[in-house]
């Protein structure tokens, strides 16, 4: 059986499934100071009804590197940054122990100046004086050439001895940009010891409730999950991952093929995501965390501040919903029986109540605050409930047709790809979230599209995470006039002949990818295995062919375990 | 972080898929580590600057630049289409306002792409700018728009565009055509009879470095586009006067590119020629594109810069000082046409001018006589006769923007009487005024 956790902004779901459905669910209200009592506390609630010893599988999506970030609790990280020539690296400065270290490599990995090492063991140790136990380092190109990069590893000494951890900017992935390869280290190296420390209490913790033999995964961002071990590593993967347990619940519950869109409607904002031939699109670059453009792959999801308890407010003729969110509803804060307050503001859920499309909590405190804020505008009731559910949709479109535009304006780079490349069109809609059947009907009728709202819509996220599958990437990258071969986020470095080829790259970037997941005791379906990417030029010197520049990107495709698509959907046709 | 003081808008869009030739110095790879560079650099995540992706332009987007034989299709490929498209989305990103700047960086280029077409010329079959230029008037209605071209070669393909627009002044600053090629861009070389002065040709020195340059775009261009007060400014960015080229023989650097570039403030930029793909472009790329957005460009250096080994010689500077004395003359009181080279003499109403193109691309050779109209109410009725080695006679007429009555009539006249004589095996009519674009082949 397997076990998701998804500890949410508002609330934390778990749920406990198989093949056959949902053996068991739990909601519990999130303890933003205890994240670890709030997963106790869901995991006591599924095994008070599941057995401990038929759970084989526990993934787990959170926001505690998340809230660290955000709350500012991040441990001093040493920053020995070898950016060379260019854009300057004192912009980027992320902390105090920032140091700036002359050395550079180029474009294709040729040392061009090298590393100081003397102004290099200066920095280290003016960090150690200040105390300071984790490093990231991080060089300009270190994923053509990690050169100067492993050099300061070396400087620092091993784990534990010189340094607690330490983070190499090319174990982050091959993709070039190193802002964000620096920003993406940063936040790696200033969660790394609290992510630690939760992992260690989430492993006591399974002992104790005879949950010790259980594979435990973590929830990353771009759809997938990751072992808790690896986790530990490279935390920052974890981040923001719950609109991906959102997205990929859409995936168990429905059976998706063709473009369509994903909205989660919840009670602060809508994620809109969308999907290509049945498959979530991922961000192009990564995510920002704070200001911060990050090499975080994560699902292209765009939120926006409407809600269920969105507040409705009147602007001359204009109704609106959101983006302020002044508290719960109306129909969920009054008590049945009682009158609600002479100045209380009506939400999403209270129009939706009023117009007949739910019947949510207190229906009677909806309607009387509509009435009252109706009357204040002079406008009638019936109006405003109707104009302000129409001005949610009509939100939700727009963002969602705005995200639309910026899918297909995404810039490519050859010809065939201008001329011949596709538009997203999207055909159906799928709804989820709490007032997700409210909106069914809202929605259909402004985007004119099939729209489906799958059973279990309020706990998918918690689905989503139980059977979210691992994934993986890796970039690889050739030059066969230096006759190097470099898979940065394995650290795997190859000499390789003259007459490497471009299906040789696709093949030894597939094996790479296989055998490190089978290294981290995951099983990978080579089917699941893609080329996102493959490229070869030519390089040319003086009119005769040098040598070529291969480059490959490959992936384990997001996916889940198994669907639990059942003929219990309910859908409202065109 | 960072936030660009003008917000920056790059179409950037290296072709992966199209090369001249397996080897040819305007290949797959050209822009390969540009694009590397800019990524690394996190160019794109700064506030303000932006990638777009190029637009396609349309048959009548050249149509209504050139004379094109037999047809369109048969000398642009789609790629040339892609990059005429990339330079009309920066224009087009400019005039809506949604970037205060754009560059092109597209390719292949344009520059050496004349009035009519045959074939590639020095790389280029479609002059980008110029498709560009007439797209700025036709849909925007600008009117007096500056080229200032930095390629190292001689833009000959624009000067031949705009040799009669007295409301395009073109300047190129090249290296000395008696080195290279084309072998052209002389200072006498400065438009035609109603256009005198209007052409503006800079010939460096080869050896050229930064401090040339400057000279040249304090003493020369900048005082020239201070007076002709353009309402658009485009730099045909071209980059081959780099010192590391492989082609040319500058000694030009990112720093003095960047430099040049913020001296210059373009509103617009199109990649030119540029074939130091590994030590030039992604080092000067970067540079122009820090400078239009008004970032700190200071850092941007290329490995192989030497600042001993690439300084100028002084006696360019000596040289180049008695050049920029005697320039700016040629726009403020243009020489009369006899003491001009305008290739040609006044015969009657006309301006009539030959011409012998070879197109070192393709192995055509070209024999042209283009006719002028000279007209006091309009910019001219254009009549091109044209010869190749691969076409027979071929016939061009142009009807001007904003032509007179009698030219629009006189126009229509001659492309009917071609058709009804035979005496061609293609016409093409570009009749502006009324927005007819016809092309008969027999």
């Amino acid at each position: 059986m397997y076990l998701g956790i998804d500890v949410g902004g508002t609330h934390t779901d778990a749920v406990a499934l198989d093949e056959s459905g949902i053996a068991a669910q739990a909601k519990v209200r999130t303890n933003h100071q205890d994240l670890l009592a709030s997963v106790n506390q869901a995991l006591e609630g599924i095994l008070a009804a599941v057995p401990a010893q038929s759970i084989s599988q526990l993934n787990l999506s959170t926001t505690l590197s998340t809230n660290a970030i955000v709350q500012g609790t991040l441990e001093d990280v040493g920053m020995l940054v070898v950016p060379g020539p260019g854009i300057s690296a004192d912009d980027f400065m992320l902390c105090r122990d920032y140091h700036v270290l002359k050395g550079s490599i180029d474009h294709r990995g040729s040392e061009i100046e090298r590393l100081d090492t003397a102004q290099a063991q200066g920095a280290i140790d003016a960090c150690r004086k200040k105390g300071v136990r984790v490093f990231g380092c991080v060089g300009k190109f270190s994923t053509r050439n990690p050169l100067h990069e492993n050099t300061l590893r070396q400087m620092l000494g091993p784990d534990g001895a010189g340094a607690d951890s330490v983070t190499l900017g090319h174990e982050l992935g091959g993709r070039l940009n190193f802002p964000r390869r620096l920003a993406t280290a940063y936040f790696n190296c200033a969660v790394w010891r609290v992510f630690g420390a939760f992992a260690d209490a989430v492993e006591k913790s399974l002992e104790r409730l005879g949950l010790g033999h259980v594979r435990v995964n973590t929830l990353k961002a771009d759809g997938g999950t990751f072992p808790l071990a690896q986790a530990r590593k490279m935390p920052v993967q974890s981040i923001f991952s719950g609109p991906a347990a959102s997205v990929m619940g859409i995936i168990a519950l429905c059976d998706i093929n063709h473009d369509s869109i994903i909205l989660d409607i919840g009670g602060t904002t809508t994620d809109i995501a969308v999907f290509v031939d049945g498959q979530p699109l991922v961000e192009h670059d990564g995510i920002d965390i704070g200001s911060h453009p990050t090499l975080v792959r994560a699902l292209k999801v765009h939120s926006i501040g409407i809600g269920g308890d969105s507040a409705i407010s009147v602007l001359g003729e204009a109704v609106r919903v959101g983006p302020n969110r002044l508290g719960p509803s109306q129909a969920d804060c009054v008590e049945l029986g009682c009158a609600c307050a002479a100045d209380a503001r009506p939400t999403l859920i209270d129009a939706l109540n009023c117009v007949g499309a739910a019947s949510h909590g207190n229906v009677e405190a909806s309607r009387q605050a509509i009435g009252q804020f109706a009357r204040c505008h002079s406008i009638s009731p019936e109006v405003l409930a109707a104009s302000a559910v129409e001005a949610a949709s009509e939100a939700i479109f727009k963002a969602t047709r705005e995200l639309l535009d910026e899918i297909n304006d995404k810039p490519v780079y050859t010809i065939h790809e201008l001329l011949e490349g596709r538009r997203v069109v999207p055909k159906r809609v799928y709804l989820m979230g709490g007032p997700a059947q409210a909106m069914r009907e809202a929605v259909r009728q402004r985007f004119e599209l099939f729209t489906v709202v799958p059973e279990h819509f309020d706990v998918a996220n918690a689905i989503g995470a139980a059977l979210t599958r691992n994934t993986a990437s890796l970039e690889l990258f050739a030059d066969t006039e230096k006759g190097v071969m470099f898979i940065p986020a394995l650290r795997h470095r190859e000499n390789v002949p003259r007459n490497y080829s471009l299906k040789e790259a696709e093949r030894d970037a597939l094996n790479h990818l296989l055998a490190h997941l089978s290294e981290m005791g995951v099983f990978a379906d080579r089917d699941n295995a893609q080329v996102n990417n493959a490229s070869s030029f030519n390089m040319v010197s003086d009119g005769v062919t040098t040598g070529r520049n291969i480059r490959v990107k490959c992936q384990i495709k997001p996916g889940v375990a198994f669907a639990l698509t059942g003929p219990s959907q309910t859908t409202a046709g065109r | 972080m960072h936030e660009a003081k003008n917000s920056l808008g790059v179409i950037f869009f290296p072709a992966f898929d199209w090369s001249i030739s397996p080897t040819h110095p305007e290949r797959e790879e050209r822009l390969l580590y540009t694009q590397d560079q800019l990524k690394e650099e996190g160019l794109f995540d700064i506030e303000g600057v932006d990638e777009h992706k190029p637009g396609v332009a349309t048959k009548e987007d050249i149509e209504r630049v050139h004379f094109c034989y037999p047809e369109v299709e048969a000398v642009a490929t789609r790629s040339h289409l892609v990059a005429a498209g990339g330079t009309m989305t920066a224009a087009d990103l400019v005039m809506s306002g949604r970037h205060k700047k754009a560059f092109a960086l597209v390719r292949p280029p344009g520059h050496h792409a004349m009035k009519v077409v045959h074939g590639s010329r020095g790389f280029c079959n479609i002059n980008i700018e110029a498709v560009m230029i007439e797209h700025l008037r036709e849909n925007y209605g600008k009117k007096r728009i500056a080229v200032v071209d930095t390629d190292c070669h001689h833009g000959d393909g624009t000067q031949d565009i705009y040799w009669h627009d007295p409301d395009v002044l073109f300047i190129s600053l090249h290296q000395d055509g008696r080195t290279l090629y084309p072998g052209t861009g002389f200072p006498q070389e400065c438009g035609g009879p109603h256009a005198l002065g209007r052409t503006i040709n800079i010939p460096l020195p080869p050896g050229t470095g930064d401090e040339g340059y400057m000279m040249a775009m304090e003493r020369v261009v900048m005082p020239i586009l201070k007076d002709f007060k353009p309402e658009v400014v485009i730099n045909s960015a071209g980059q081959d006067n780099h010192f590391t080229d492989p082609i040319t023989n500058m000694n030009l650097t990112a720093q003095g590119y960047a430099h040049l570039t913020e001296l210059l403030q373009a509103d617009i930029a199109v990649l030119e020629g540029g074939y130091s793909i590994q030590g030039a472009l992604p080092y000067v790329n970067l540079g122009i594109c820090l400078s239009m957005a008004g970032l700190d460009y200071s850092g941007v250096r290329e490995p192989g810069f030497d600042a001993v080994k690439h300084a100028q010689r002084p006696q360019i500077a000596e040289y180049l000082a008695k050049l920029c004395d005697a320039l700016p003359e040629l726009y403020f009181n243009p020489p009369s046409l006899e003491q001009s080279i305008s290739g040609g003499k006044i015969e009657g109403e006309w301006f009539v001018r030959h011409k012998d193109i070879y197109y070192d691309t393709d192995g055509i050779s070209e024999a042209q006589t283009e006719e002028l109209l000279l007209c006091d109410s309009c910019r001219g009725l254009l009549k091109v006769v044209s010869r190749t080695t691969k076409n027979p006679a071929c016939l061009g007429v142009e009807i001007p923007l904003h032509a007179c009555p009698r030219c629009r009539e006189k126009g229509l006249a001659l492309y009917e009487e071609a058709q009804a004589k035979e005496g061609y095996r293609y016409c093409q009519l570009i009749n502006r005024a009324d927005r007819q674009y016809l092309r008969h082949g027999f």
